[in-house]
């Protein structure tokens, strides 16, 4: 049988083959080959693709060259979610490689933040943390680290250090024994076929009567797993646990 | 304040093994034919040299 630890790893580890093309109608001084990457599940579009931005800058002129941006059939890409998470809402039935298309120009200010530097990911990222954290602990865990410890959990996303991050994300995902969990579970609820962005609200690992919540409590299903545990494991590396709705295909 | 047990040992090792399962099932669905495929974040390899 495997440990739980086992799931922190594979959560982390959790990879999309990605073929990168890009947009057609871009301005190119040669035929732009398609560039293919294992993009990790956990972490951000934009802070892992300078690879990509340095293939298709050797083909475009550069003058012509704004601020790159991602989209998948018709979606521009929000760099914001986490990569698993836009994969699973987007594409999750598509044929792998996830195909998606890279854009230089004409960035869609109405759907997409725009990301000049990697210190804006880490913002979000950090901000992320905090506010889970305030959920979880009021705040207290993530007030008593150090700046260097912060500093340490986007080093572990960013340079893909499994240790290194669970060596500090350890602390906040402890609770007090008698407790029974986190003060509300940082989730939140995608759906494909809804106007609002997610849903996030104030949900309890463990009802007034001390009885465990369960993901089917929370999506009103039939789904017998704590809460509790799937934020220890399953959560992201900014503390969320990010759920996506997604209809059954129909073939 | 007590604990009070919602689900059964069995049903919790059911989901567990379930999540274990579908967690293997997605590596295996994902990664098994692209493992030729460069990574996004290189790893780079530390040596650490120190004087005794």
């Amino acid at each position: 049988m495997a440990d739980d630890k086992d799931v922190l790893r594979d959560v982390w580890f959790g990879r999309i083959p990605t073929c990168f093309l890009l947009n057609q109608d871009e301005v190119t001084e040669r035929e732009a080959e398609p560039y293919y990457l294992l993009l990790p599940r956990v972490s951000y579009l934009t802070l892992v693709t300078d690879k990509v931005k340095k293939h298709f800058h050797k083909v475009i002129r550069t003058d012509d060259a704004e601020e790159m941006w991602f989209e998948y059939e018709g979606t521009p890409l929000k760099w914001h979610y986490p990569i698993g998470v836009l994969f699973d809402l987007h594409a999750s039935n598509t044929v792998l490689p996830w195909s998606i298309t890279v854009h230089f120009k004409n960035f869609p200010e109405r759907d997409l933040l725009h990301c000049p530097s990697h210190s804006v990911i880490e913002a979000h990222f950090m901000s992320s943390i905090k506010e889970a954290d305030a959920l979880k602990h009021k705040s207290q865990v993530v007030n008593d680290m150090q700046k260097k410890d912060h500093k340490q959990l986007w080093m572990g996303l960013q340079n893909d250090k499994f240790d290194q991050f669970w060596a500090m994300n350890r602390k906040l995902m402890e609770y007090p024994t008698e407790d029974g969990g986190f003060r509300f579970i940082p989730f939140r609820i995608y759906q494909t076929l809804s106007d609002r962005p997610f849903i996030q609200k104030q949900f309890r690992p463990v009802s007034p009567e001390g009885h465990v919540h369960t993901l089917g409590d929370l999506l009103k299903e039939v789904y017998p797993t704590p809460l509790q545990w799937l934020s220890e494991h399953l959560s992201h590396p900014d503390s969320f646990l990010h759920i996506c709705v997604i209809p059954v295909p129909s073939d | 304040q007590s604990m009070s047990l919602s689900v059964s040992p069995a049903q919790t090792a059911a989901w567990r093994r379930q999540i274990f399962e579908q967690l293997s099932e997605r590596t295996k669905r994902e990664m098994d034919d692209f493992r030729h495929y460069e990574q996004a974040i290189e790893q780079s390899v530390w040596v650490k040299k120190g004087t005794m």
